[in-house]
């Protein structure tokens, strides 16, 4: 029913994509197929408020309120991207950077068709999966559908950040696979004669105190660096500034939302299991080691920044740390703060990148140092925008993100972890400072002389839309969001 | 008479404990040598093994489902990613020498050490009530773990990276045979078409880099910093 | 007690004989057998026997700065190496001199064989025997680690150093062979033997080239009956480690004593045995080629992992 439907309404618009003849009937079957999506993903949200959890096959399938909220949030910005890239990749249609006229372009354009389909079809298979062992199989497909969209350019940087991509991404999950054998071997007892409950997920929480707890200790570590990979924790993030700088933007856009969010799910799951057999005191020390290390990290990064998308990765590397640091606090709150923080970055996030891609292919460029021309007398929409979206990433009142942080420092002092709260304040200001310092003088700058740039439909629209919604959510929450969240924090406080 | 053997337990565990140390041999001897093509025959041999090992548990522990996985094994790592590998080196042209960072003789050294690091990781797994396999095999597949890891910091060419990841792969099966006979069949299923698209991914984008940069070595792709 | 002295006084002459007879055999086997794999036909297996008595009946030229130990070595290492070989197991299960030395005994005399053979290159003053003692030298001093962990690998299963005993212990169990650590110990033995016998890929027993020899160079000044002594030397040597290799871990058809029917039973084993590994090492020769002399540290390296593996899978097996 409604979780099939939306494992193979993606495959279906790969599959049509991948066979039309020209670039709007791609175009066109992508918008449908993620409006279908995203209709279903609502549908899901509210049957999960409803009924606690959908699940499908005998428990092979399920989704609760944590499954649901990142389906939402995957399938929105799917849709936003959908639309968005339309118009940019029209654009570099029209400046010749998909290659020659014909058959070439056309080549190029059906990959990415077809590829970011396939990539949301892996991102809803790893939500919707009970079995632990298959969503390390969808995270993995995750990682080799996306190689190729990182190449999109084929320029030589192209390829050096795919390989960094793949290798880093490579050694990360193999890493968590044997995360996951290990999570197998503490619950084998507890299968009994079925094989395939060992590895479900929602048979392992239940019985979670029965779990070999050695064993667990030793599972945790591996999945939290071999998930912690692909989320962009220190120190395993080196692969990210260069991946996000290289993609095409609606694909960076996708990677730094959509699969941080999955990549953190999984992380999620395995910490419900290791808090309910150990107890929430060693997952947490380690979540806020880790956390802690990559919003450090990435201060001097953004600080000294040249670049603009690899300062937007950095970013994404400092809201990994959050969300790590925010599940390590744990408790009522920090669990809240996490659910608050992963929606509210994924629209503030997906819209920076977005901005950030109307400034480079204008611009041609994405140093700071050649972007001169003050973004917002050039492209006033895209600077407004880029500029607000900027000071809601970075925490700025009144934007949400700010809300969730705020959270997030409140559980950490409720709890007793003062010095975990003075660095994230500190390390939170080194961001603010870095990226408002480098963004805001390149929005606001002098005026040089790059002409205006014209009407965008597409890629003005999906800003505005996003931008609109950005706004909205930091004074509203619609109430079922609000709902769906608590739902879900619920789901990994017990 | 002749059949007895073949039920024997015991006989079973000898013949698994002797598969077992023959992989660990050759992953050592891997590390010593210095021909990409040997390379991967190696790991063709060590992945033949692997399954014939899968099929040895199966047999005397009567798990049906493990000799599907032993099947998928031997189809996709002995001989479709081998064959696949083998025609990338073939298309490249590739004739140099491997040359690691650390010399040969530190790193067969140091390869000995994570084999007893290995062990000690395995030691903790050891129940004595278990009715496993014991931890030999466990502290073979841990040692295959870390010395492919070590094999991949200390290889520039990006092709034997690739199979340095592939052997890490190899590791984790043995793994999940000796500690739990292997996981449920579908992830399996799953693991395995993942090994196969990575590693042509990895060609795909071995035999773009090769063509971009003249040559495989990873070390100079350095133009993305900071 | 006298009986028993008397015993091994008789075990010791015929053990003494028959490492004479056959050392010179073996070796012409492996020729012989390479040969023919080579599609040649060879110079025929009792070749070496014409030519030790082709090179006691000849003169001798020595070189004018030599000392004593030119002399002596050709002396010391033969008997040094029939002493080694009337420690190890042949044919009985008992070695002949076994109370007087074990493992450590042989690998040591074997050891100082070497030593004056090195010497000797070095006292010739011509720069092939230094360039030989050297290499030799560098070899061994890589290859004997190695060697101690496997033979202590071994000694450890069998509780005790002594062949005799570690000859008994491997007689007892049909499967023990398939024992990682026997494994691993039979392979880094099979690899120092290899080294320590001077066959390829590490040396080449047939090259006079100033590149490839190492064993030839030390013995190149030597002619006539000292030359002969020195090349039966090696020919035992070879013998002796063979014979430890294979009777250490595949003792089938060693008798309990010299006496009786079953000594030409014993024997007949042992040359059957030699033979196989013969044709190993032929097979070996034959497909590799000789490695470059800074390769072989390499390898050694690798018999040194396998015998440190071996020693420590005693403890963890």
């Amino acid at each position: 029913m409604l979780l099939l439907a939306l494992l193979l309404i993606p495959v279906a618009t790969a599959a049509t994509s991948y066979f039309a003849r020209r670039r709007e009937e791609m175009e066109r079957f992508n918008l449908a197929g993620f409006g279908l999506v995203s209709l279903i993903a609502v549908v899901l949200a509210g049957q999960v408020l409803a009924h606690g959890t959908v699940s499908l096959a005998n428990g092979f399938f399920y989704a609760d309120a944590l499954s649901a909220l990142v389906i939402l949030l995957t399938a929105l910005v799917a849709l936003v991207c959908a639309t968005y890239s339309i118009g940019y990749l029209r654009a570099d249609q029209q400046s010749g950077e998909l290659g020659d006229e014909g058959k070439e372009q056309l080549a190029q354009l059906r990959m990415y068709y077809s590829l970011t389909p396939l990539f949301v079809f892996s991102m809803m298979f790893m939500a919707v999966a009970n079995n632990l062992g298959v969503m390390w199989a969808a995270i993995e497909a995750m990682t080799l559908v996306s190689v190729f969209l990182v190449t999109f350019y084929g320029k030589v940087t192209s390829l050096e950040a795919a390989w960094k991509y793949a290798i880093i991404g490579g050694v990360g999950l193999s890493m968590a696979l044997f995360g996951t054998l290990v999570t197998y071997y503490a619950g084998h007892r507890l299968a009994g004669s079925d094989a395939l409950a060992g590895l479900n997920w929602s048979v392992l929480a239940q019985h979670a105190g029965l779990l070999d707890k050695t064993s667990m200790r030793l599972a945790f570590v591996l999945i939290l660096m071999g998930y912690g990979t692909k989320a962009g924790l220190a120190p395993m993030h080196t692969w990210k500034p260069d991946a996000y700088s290289e993609a095409p933007v609606p694909s960076a856009a996708i990677l730094s939302t959509a699969m941080l969010n999955c990549a953190l799910y999984g992380l999620v799951r395995f910490y419900i299991l290791t808090s309910r057999s150990l107890g929430a005191e060693y997952p947490s020390h380690l979540l806020l080691l880790f956390g802690l290390l990559s919003m450090g990290i990435s201060v001097p990064f953004i600080l000294a920044q040249k670049n603009l998308r690899r300062l937007l990765a950095y970013s994404s590397i400092e809201h990994s740390g959050v969300m790590v640091t925010a599940l390590g606090l744990g408790g009522a709150l920090g669990t809240l703060g996490l659910m608050l923080h992963m929606t509210f970055h994924t629209i503030a996030k997906s819209l920076v990148f977005l901005c950030a891609g109307n400034v480079q292919q204008h611009f041609k460029t994405d140093l700071f140092s050649e972007i001169r021309g003050s973004v917002i007398r050039v492209m006033p929409l895209t600077g407004v925008v880029f500029l607000m979206a900027m000071l809601a990433i970075i925490g700025m009142p009144p934007f949400s993100l700010f809300q969730s942080e705020f959270l997030i420092v409140r559980a950490a002092l409720d709890s007793g972890h003062f010095l975990t709260g003075v660095l994230f304040v500190l390390f939170g200001t080194g961001v603010f400072a870095g990226a408002l310092l480098h963004v805001g003088g390149m929005i606001l700058g002098p005026r040089g002389d790059t002409p205006v740039a014209l009407r965008r439909p597409w890629r003005d629209g999906s800003l505005l839309a996003l931008a609109a919604a950005l706004v909205v959510i930091g004074f509203w929450v619609p109430a079922p969001l609000l709902e769906l969240i608590r739902e879900a924090a619920k789901v990994v406080s017990g | 008479m002749i059949m007895r053997p073949f039920l024997d337990m015991q006989f079973g565990e000898r013949i698994i404990i002797l598969m077992a140390a023959l992989v660990l041999v050759l992953q050592i001897a891997v590390v010593a040598q210095r021909w990409i093509v040997t390379h991967i025959r190696v790991f063709a041999i060590q992945s033949f093994l692997l399954s014939m090992i899968a099929v040895t548990i199966a047999w005397f522990n009567h798990a049906p489902h493990i000799y599907i996985a032993a099947a998928l094994t031997l189809v996709v790592k002995v001989i479709l990613v081998p064959i696949f590998l083998e025609r990338l080196v073939v298309r490249m042209d590739i004739r140099e020498e491997i040359k690691p960072i650390i010399n040969v003789p530190l790193s067969v050294v140091i390869s000995g050490g994570l084999t007893l690091l290995g062990y000690v990781v395995a030691e903790s797994f050891y129940t004595p009530d278990e009715q496993g396999l014991g931890h030999n095999e466990l502290a073979v597949a841990i040692s295959l773990f870390l010395i492919g890891f070590f094999t991949m910091i200390n290889r520039r060419k990006a092709l034997t990276q690739v199979l340095a990841l592939l052997s890490l792969e190899n590791g984790l099966f043995l793994a999940a045979i000796s500690l739990t006979y292997g996981m449920p069949l579908i992830v399996e299923l799953g693991i395995l078409f993942d090994v196969l698209v990575a590693a042509m991914v990895l060609g795909i984008l071995i035999y773009r880099i090769r063509e971009s940069f003249e040559s495989m070595d990873v070390s100079r792709l350095r133009r993305l910093r900071g | 007690m006298t009986e028993s002295i008397m015993t091994r006084i008789v075990e010791s002459a015929a053990q003494f004989f028959l490492l004479l007879a056959l050392a010179p055999l073996i070796t012409g086997a492996i020729r012989t057998l390479k040969a023919r794999l080579q599609t040649r036909r060879g110079p025929g297996i009792f070749q070496p026997y014409r030519d030790l008595f082709k090179l006691f009946r000849k003169g001798m030229v020595i070189p004018e700065t030599a000392s004593w130990i030119f002399a002596a070595t050709p002396w010391i290492v033969f008997f040094s190496t029939i002493l080694a070989g009337l420690m190890i197991p042949m044919v009985a299960a008992d070695a002949p001199l076994g109370l007087f030395g074990d493992a450590l005994a042989v690998i040591y005399l074997l050891g100082l064989g070497r030593f004056f053979l090195a010497l000797s290159g070095l006292d010739t003053g011509s720069s092939f025997g230094g360039l030989g003692s050297s290499r030799e030298m560098t070899i061994s001093a890589l290859a004997e680690p190695a060697m101690m962990l496997a033979i202590f690998t071994v000694a450890i299963g069998a509780g005790s150093t002594g062949l005799t005993q570690i000859a008994g212990a491997a007689i007892g169990q049909t499967w023990r062979f398939l024992a990682p650590a026997q494994m691993f110990a039979f392979a880094a033995l099979a690899l120092v033997l290899i080294a320590e016998t001077g066959r390829i890929p590490v040396d080449n027993p047939a090259t006079h080239l100033e590149l490839t020899m190492i064993h030839e160079a030390m013995i190149l000044e030597y002619s006539g009956p000292y030359l002969a002594l020195v090349e039966w030397a090696a020919s035992i040597k070879q013998l002796v480690l063979m014979t430890l290799l294979i009777n250490c871990f595949w003792p089938i058809g060693l008798q309990p004593t010299w006496f009786g029917f079953g000594a030409l039973i014993g024997i007949g084993w042992l040359i059957a045995k030699l033979l196989l590994l013969s044709c190993a090492i032929v097979l070996l020769e034959t497909v590799n080629a000789k490695m470059r002399l800074f390769r072989v540290p390499e390898l050694l390296a690798v018999a040194f992992t396998l015998g440190s593996l071996a020693l420590v899978s005693t403890f963890l097996f």
